[in-house]
């Protein structure tokens, strides 16, 4: 029975984790952008949903805000962070300061609009009922699930049958080409940023219904999104998905096995075992080297 | 809830505006140059809520202390920020003691307060600690002092009031593994089966850990009547959360560190027990009286403990200068020292306290229920 | 003032060597880790337990912390042998977060969470001196050595892997060696950092060990210039002194202290790498053949 418990729990967690690192495998995947700040645009669409939540918008209306704050927040890195970097050098760690920047910026300001500590959206959503004995399941599970489902079926359709869609995917393999039919490499890279970003919304918005936010939560999200991006193979979508899934079951699971202050470190294990012994990552193709 | 971001603003701004006010206010009764207080609290990060708290309670006193004209020197109110971690705690303990030359230091947090006692044991330099409760923060220095009862005071209070009120015989703990949570671990298991219960769980997490939906499985199967949590800042609300949400009902329980405004204000708190030294508003006490009206004016908002506790800390400075500038002495950490142990005893918010040789400042304790929308109430004094 | 600008010395002297070192692998080698408090904290504790159980001796504490980090080093260079670039920052990632964890369980060792208290002033056979002076001297040392080994066929053999991994293992380079060396040296240095930090905070816990600080110290090397020589002192110098400036900042309200001062030098940070993104004393040119 525990079993099942932490397998509920953790489908639960995987499926936010699943979504932040989708979004994050996206951008990395058509831009070749570690975007550090992903962790940012989870916690600005977290409190903006927190703050329409606050106001007494209706719930759609909250939803479009957050999604809103993501997307613009990422393309707005875009534009005026990543692309001055690497018009003068790609380098990655460059990218990665200033997105650190960004980070400490944010955080610090939402400290000082929002107040300190904790904020959670209460709500009876995240509050789990007994369905079956010693098995607690809150309605929030099957949001998160479906959502994470819906978003993953849009996705795929939207890269694999539209135009803009199979462009972002061909610009991760030859930037060239792009040019030579036309495209702008510019405007895709910003259509990665805007759709990777809105991912983390509804991520976002499931998280400061369960656990709650503070201002430092992007920080998790984002070591957990490059670990996913990492395990599923860079520049595969469907694994990052999946890695992030089985990141949130097996930090989980974990707990049936080992004492809790464990549980962590077994996500970063896992990372470091696929590291070790298979870098191309579950579906990855392309070797590391 | 809704209205709690601009209280906070409005505060905020109070405070900002008072500062000034102090400085002159104090300037114009006494000559000579300001007397330094430091503060080396959280004050950007995660634990950023404390720290605004405990600057709130010494704000207060410092007011208080000039409004009564109690010394000769103004004192003037410096803020470090200690981000909790030894490093800037260290870089800011050598500003104030080096630059400032301040003569006493509110510290906090565990870890920040162990980096900088060697600094202000060797500058023989008072810091004085109203928020963690480690017990290995007890003996640091002669110069250490704790106005906070340290948890070996808190646990058995809680015990004894579960165990004949609540009628509690199975205990879980879910704790931080530092030597608070060690200490609070040790005590379950000594001063439980005293009672008549036992302990009957304990579940380590993480400091970073955020979920703790399987964490509430595995406290569900230990069957306990009642859950004690032994974290703090945004990770204990998180805990709250996430034992309620996924099935525990039980009585949830902690010590002082949930007198901070997001568990107080969080709804799944409501009915959680937690001790803190003796605090009662509306007893017949003139100084804890005074402290609640004019907090309440100022800050628009209840007190709790650590407003309570910092204010003393600021306080007591106050208390032992004017001594030593009755009879003509130098304040220095050292004098202050011998002061403190010449008198012992003080007249503070909560009640008299008295310090024991080591300067932990011995109180009554009480255990508080939290009523919801930031109200607590006292179930056992 | 005095006593405040030497506590402020060392603790650059301590960073200097920590981003010196992590430049040696990073701008040289090409090999990105972002685990390097790791090693800075193995040193630490090595270093506490040395002047805690036997002797505070400054040197001893050092060449054993060197020893320890140098030798688990290699828990860092096995994954540099396997892969490079996004998957080695991954790694790295990875072997930070589970030391953060054994870290704190490993109380014998480490104290916990707690750390390791009243560890006693150092000593140089047998006679009290000041951790500043041997900072400074082991810091000037490895800029030395970084320089020497740059400018050798060693530095050479590590610039080609950067630059063409294939290439330099088809001329006939040893690769696997030549890596797990630099790795080696780069955390037996970090290492050193860790054993005079500890004597001179007398107090060390996992808290100083976290990624928030392999974060820091990479900030440093960038933001002053990877694969220079000056620099990650640079970047050190900067990172550290424009805290410790802002806190002189009189006109802001306590509470808000900390939020202000933070904002500023995140601001720093990234409009610094907008408009240097080589770094303050990199060379653009370099920066785009290489990118």
């Amino acid at each position: 029975m525990l079993f099942l418990q932490l397998l509920i729990n953790g489908l639960q967690t995987g499926a936010i984790y699943a979504l932040t690192a989708a979004g994050f495998a996206l951008i990395f995947g058509a831009t070749r952008i570690f975007h550090f700040a992903h962790g940012t645009a989870f916690t600005l669409a977290g409190y903006a949903f927190l703050f329409a939540w606050r106001a007494d918008w209706p719930g759609w209306a909250g939803v479009l805000v957050a999604v809103a704050a993501a997307t613009l927040f990422g393309m707005a890195m875009e534009r005026f962070v990543y692309r001055p970097i690497q018009r003068h050098e790609g380098s990655f760690f460059t990218v990665f300061v200033a997105a650190f920047g960004v980070g400490i910026v944010v955080q610090n300001l939402i400290g000082l609009l929002a107040g300190r500590g904790l904020a959670t959206v209460d709500t009876s959503l995240s509050f789990g009922t007994e369905v079956l004995p010693e098995i607690f399941v809150a309605p929030i599970l099957w949001i998160a699930i479906g959502t994470a489902a819906v978003l993953f079926a849009a996705l795929t359709v939207f890269l694999t049958r539209s135009h803009a869609g199979v462009a972002l995917r061909a610009l991760a393999q030859n930037p060239d080409l792009i040019r030579t039919y036309g495209l702008s490499a510019n405007g895709l890279s910003v259509l990665a940023f805007a759709i990777g970003s809105a991912l983390a919304a509804p991520a976002a918005i499931i998280t400061a219904m369960t656990s709650g936010l503070n201002e430092a939560i992007g920080h998790q999200v984002m070591l957990i999104s490059i670990a996913a991006t990492i395990v599923g193979g860079i520049g595969s979508l469907r694994g990052a998905a999946l890695a992030g899934l089985m990141l949130g079951v097996a930090e989980s699971l974990a707990l049936q096995f080992v004492d809790t202050q464990w549980a962590e470190a077994v996500s970063f294990l896992v990372l470091f075992a696929f590291i070790l012994f298979r870098p191309s990552g579950i579906f990855g193709v392309a070797a590391a080297r | 809830m809704n209205d709690a971001p601009t209280i906070r603003r409005r505060g905020l701004v109070a405070a900002g505006l008072s500062l000034p006010f102090i400085r002159s206010a104090a300037a114009q009764q006494a000559s000579g140059e300001p007397y330094v207080m430091g503060t080396l609290f959280p004050m950007s990060g995660p634990n950023a809520e404390y720290g605004e708290a405990f600057t709130r309670g010494a704000q207060l006193a410092l007011s208080h202390i000039a409004a009564d004209n109690m010394l000769r020197r103004p004192i003037r109110l410096q803020a470090e920020d200690s981000q909790a971690l030894p490093q800037p705690s260290v870089v800011g303990m050598n500003k104030l003691v080096n630059v400032d030359r301040a003569v006493w230091v509110l510290v906090s947090w565990t870890a920040s307060s162990k980096a900088v006692a060697p600094i202000g044991d060797r500058a023989k330099v008072i810091m004085v600690n109203g928020g963690a409760v480690g017990p290995d923060l007890s003996g640091l220095s002669p110069y250490f002092w704790n106005v906070i009862a340290l948890a070996h005071l808190e646990v058995p209070v809680l015990v004894d009031y579960l165990t004949r009120h609540r009628n509690v015989k199975r205990m879980a703990l879910v704790y931080v593994d530092d030597p608070l949570g060690d200490a609070i671990l040790g005590q379950l298991r000594t001063e439980l089966p005293k009672a008549g219960g036992q302990l009957v769980g304990s579940f380590s997490v993480p400091r970073a850990a955020q979920q703790f939906g399987p964490v509430a499985a595995r406290v569900r199967q230990t069957r306990p009547d009642a859950v004690y949590i032994a974290s703090f800042g945004a990770q204990q609300s998180q805990i709250i959360k996430g034992l309620r949400d996924n099935g525990v009902t039980q009585i949830l329980c902690s010590y002082s560190a949930f007198s901070i405004d997001s568990v107080r204000q969080l709804p799944e708190a409501v009915g959680a027990l937690y001790t803190t030294q003796k605090l009662d508003f509306e007893s017949g006490d003139p100084i804890t009286r005074r402290f609640a009206a004019d907090f309440r004016a100022r800050y628009n908002q209840t007190p709790v403990a650590y407003h309570a506790n910092y204010y003393n800390a600021a306080y007591l400075f106050g208390l032992l200068a004017r001594q030593l500038e009755q009879a003509n002495e130098e304040v220095n950490g050292e004098s202050l020292r011998q002061a403190m142990l010449r008198t012992r005893t003080f007249d503070l918010v909560g009640g008299r306290g008295t310090f024991d040789d080591q300067g932990n400042l011995m109180t009554q304790m009480q255990v508080n229920e939290i009523k919801g929308a930031g109200r607590t109430e006292i179930v056992q004094g | 003032m005095i006593a405040y600008l030497s506590n402020l010395a060392t603790q650059v002297a301590i960073f200097g060597i920590l981003a010196a070192t992590l430049n040696f692998i990073l701008g040289y080698a090409g090999i990105f880790s972002i685990a390097h408090a790791v090693f800075f904290g193995l040193g630490a504790y090595a270093g506490a337990q040395i002047a805690l159980l036997l002797v505070p001796d400054v040197v001893l504490a050092c060449i054993v912390a060197a020893a320890i980090a140098g030798g688990l080093s290699l828990c860092l260079a096995l994954p540099a042998l396997r892969v490079r670039g996004e998957y080695f920052v991954a790694a790295s990632l990875g072997l930070q977060m589970v030391a953060v964890t054994l870290f704190s369980e490993l109380k014998p060792l480490t104290g916990g969470i707690g750390g390791l208290v009243g560890i006693p002033l150092p000593t140089l056979f047998g006679v009290p001196v000041g951790v500043l002076p041997v900072a400074l001297a082991a810091l000037a040392l490895i800029l030395l050595a970084t320089a020497l080994l740059a400018r050798g066929s060693f530095g050479r053999t590590l610039t080609a892997i950067r630059d063409a991994e294939s290439a330099a293992e088809a001329l006939g380079k040893n690769v696997a060696a030549a890596k797990t060396l630099a790795v080696g040296f780069a955390c037996a240095g970090a290492g050193v950092a860790g054993a005079l930090y500890a004597l001179h905070t007398s107090f060390v816990n996992v808290e100083s060990f976290t990624m928030d600080y392999s974060v820091l110290m990479m900030a440093m090397v960038i933001i002053g210039g990877t694969g220079t020589l000056w620099g990650p002192l640079i970047g050190t110098v900067l990172l550290l002194s424009l805290p410790a400036a802002l806190a002189f900042l009189p006109f802001l309200p306590a509470t808000e202290v900390g939020a202000v001062q933070q904002i500023i030098i995140g601001l720093a940070m990234t409009l610094l790498m907008i408009f240097r993104p080589a770094g303050l004393v990199g060379d653009l040119s370099r920066g785009q053949t290489t990118a």
